[in-house]
């Protein structure tokens, strides 16, 4: 089987020059708001695919997410960790973290799980405060974390490569017997285990992909910003975000979840002059539930049932 | 120590007030409505919009608020619950929207900042040198009353006994010419009437603010959770458990600690005993 077809691969080639051109014709702005979605992206590829795939929803990912950005925070701000350190060892404390997550979906399934990732999430919020503020700021939070991109410019190529890269990696991994374990997972837990794969060992590694990638981006992001606070961290809107970036745009897929975060980063700011407080979130809101209920599979399934109605084959 | 019991006293029957509707709709519906800590915003908002902005008397601004409580309620079933029926991954997520859009609703309404209610009850009371807001004594009493209450309508009227007879086996209960629709809206309905009630004193015990509702979410998650999906006297007893947890931490430990024990019950309950104190046998 060929990896990728050549009528695709030009296709993928000159979207992709599209988007390196990009800073030569937008304004800094935009390219800041390029920025955030591609780090809402990857955030939502960390969530879909755990529970995109596996169908176990986690309402806690914020918490992974909260765990790279602090680690690297801490070890760069307090204890002078250079970069190239303190992120992949940040990476690796989320994963550590996804363990912890990972022992109650052992047990628990559906909305159990649901639950005990949102107390996960509470949790982290509450303890960040008070387990060693010299460290973690307290409620205050950490400022003046080292930044390693100066300007939009940067910033935006610097996102752009880290979204199309863990995407593309997320892409190849979705694509071996793995991935289609892991779907089949979400399908039906118990026919998995009757084909002989261990479903525990299948769980662990998507729980530890998704951990890999929520830290990577989290990192990234915090060395990105510069600031972190943990009520914007730890927070259900963060949750909520990321959940209808991957809804919207169509959970388990790879493209999907990267649709609906510039769907929405750009429906935000497009917003911004008629409503600009937190009102914002209603018609997002609005316009996220009405899309979940009558077209659960996202932007991605529409666009692809238009295509196919466009070359004229069978819907 | 007596301080301690009052407070805990208090607090307890206040978060029992604000879990019985969402122990109703989990127990009975099956259904994890993420939007409940929203009902309970509801409630408080238009209790402050008749009493304090209209300026209508306090009781009219309860009835109100129990009203539009029930209203939401019963939408909610009709355009989420009942769509996307029997999915409950779709309906927590969906839930989990709308409250979202709910709190954005009132931010565009009522503005971001936080704001007094002006309790039902005014006054406090000295208890054994123990100052006590009225109002929150009138919550615990009330709370006492209205589970009681549920509970017996749960157990010895029609419509309570069909409500349980749905959430065990709806095949079973439509033989038996139950109409689960109505069912399912009546249940829907209670809990919203119940959650707007104990808004009102939920934001007078604490304050109104568009993001008050996840708070008394993860108290009522853990007080279902712990006290196991079908209790509804379990809700009562671990009500008390986690609101003297509280209380103790508060006074003994430090005070930012406050909710760090209640989490960890939900997290080491959903490990280990996944079906709470009093619960039944189940796990999905």
């Amino acid at each position: 089987m060929k990896l990728i077809e050549t009528k695709h691969l030009i296709a993928w080639a000159a979207f992709l020059l599209v988007l390196a051109l990009m800073p030569m014709f937008v304004s800094n702005g935009t390219l800041r708001i390029f920025i955030f979605a591609n780090f809402l992206a990857v955030f939502a590829i960390s969530w879909d695919v755990l529970s995109g795939r596996t169908g176990y929803i986690s309402f806690g990912h914020p918490f992974l997410i909260g765990i790279g950005v602090y680690a690297t925070a801490i070890m760069s701000k307090r204890f002078g960790v250079p970069v190239e350190y303190s992120i992949p060892l940040a990476v690796l404390v989320t994963m550590l973290g996804s363990v912890l997550v990972f022992l109650p979906a052992l047990r628990v399934k559906g909305s159990y799980f649901a639950l005990v990732t949102l107390a996960f999430m509470e949790l982290a919020y509450q303890l960040v405060q008070v387990i060693r503020p010299d460290l973690t700021g307290g409620t205050r939070g950490i400022f003046g974390i080292k930044t390693i991109t100066r300007g939009a410019e940067n910033g935006y190529y610097m996102s752009m490569c880290l979204m199309f890269g863990i995407a593309f990696v997320s892409w190849l991994v979705m694509r071996t017997q793995l991935g289609t374990a892991l779907s089949a997972l979400g399908m039906q837990e118990e026919s998995v285990e009757g084909s002989g794969k261990s479903t525990t060992k299948l769980k662990l590694a998507a729980f530890l992909m998704s951990a890999f990638i929520a830290g990577l981006g989290g990192a990234f992001y915090a060395h990105y910003v510069g600031a972190i606070a943990p009520r914007t961290l730890f927070d259900i809107n963060f949750l909520f975000t990321i959940i209808v970036a991957v809804l919207i745009g169509g959970s388990g897929t790879i493209i999907g979840p990267i649709i609906g975060a510039f769907f929405l980063t750009f429906l935000l700011e497009f917003l911004r002059p008629y409503l600009p407080g937190a009102g914002r979130y209603f018609i997002y809101g609005g316009i996220a539930l009405l899309l979940y209920m009558y077209q659960p599979k996202g932007i991605y399934s529409i666009v692809d049932k238009l295509i196919k109605r466009w070359r004229g084959g069978a819907v | 120590m007596t301080q301690i019991i009052i407070q805990g006293m208090l607090l307890s029957g206040l978060y029992a007030l604000i879990a019985i509707g969402f122990t109703l709709i989990f127990s009975v519906g099956r259904v994890l409505n993420l939007a409940y800590g929203a009902y309970l915003m509801i409630g408080g908002y238009v209790y402050f919009y008749i009493s304090q902005q209209l300026g209508l008397p306090k009781g009219v601004g309860l009835v109100m608020a129990a009203g539009v409580g029930c209203l939401a309620g019963l939408l909610k079933y009709r355009f989420i619950a009942k769509p996307l029926k029997g999915n409950h991954v779709a309906i927590e997520i969906s839930t989990l929207i709308l409250a979202i859009v709910i709190q954005s609703g009132i931010i565009l309404m009522f503005g971001e900042s936080t704001k007094i209610l002006h309790s039902l009850v005014p006054g406090i009371i000295r208890l054994e040198g123990v100052t006590a807001p009225w109002s929150n004594i009138l919550a615990t009493g009330l709370s006492w009353v209205l589970i009681v209450a549920v509970f017996l309508f749960v157990r010895h009227t029609h419509t309570g006994r069909a409500m349980l007879a749905v959430s065990q086996d709806p095949k079973g209960a439509a033989i038996c010419g139950i109409n689960a629709e109505w069912i399912n809206m009546v249940t829907w309905g209670i809990s919203g009437l119940l959650g707007g009630v104990a808004g009102v004193f939920f934001a007078s015990y604490t304050q109104l603010s568009p993001f008050m509702w996840v708070g008394p979410l993860i108290v009522t998650v853990a007080i279902v959770v712990v006290g196991g999906i079908g209790s509804i006297l379990g809700t009562l007893v671990v009500a008390h458990i986690i609101g003297f947890l509280e209380i103790i931490v508060v006074s003994y430990i430090a005070p930012e600690l406050r909710g760090i024990f209640t989490m960890l019950l939900i997290i080491l309950f959903l490990i280990f005993r996944p079906r709470g104190l009093f619960g039944r046998e189940e796990l999905t």
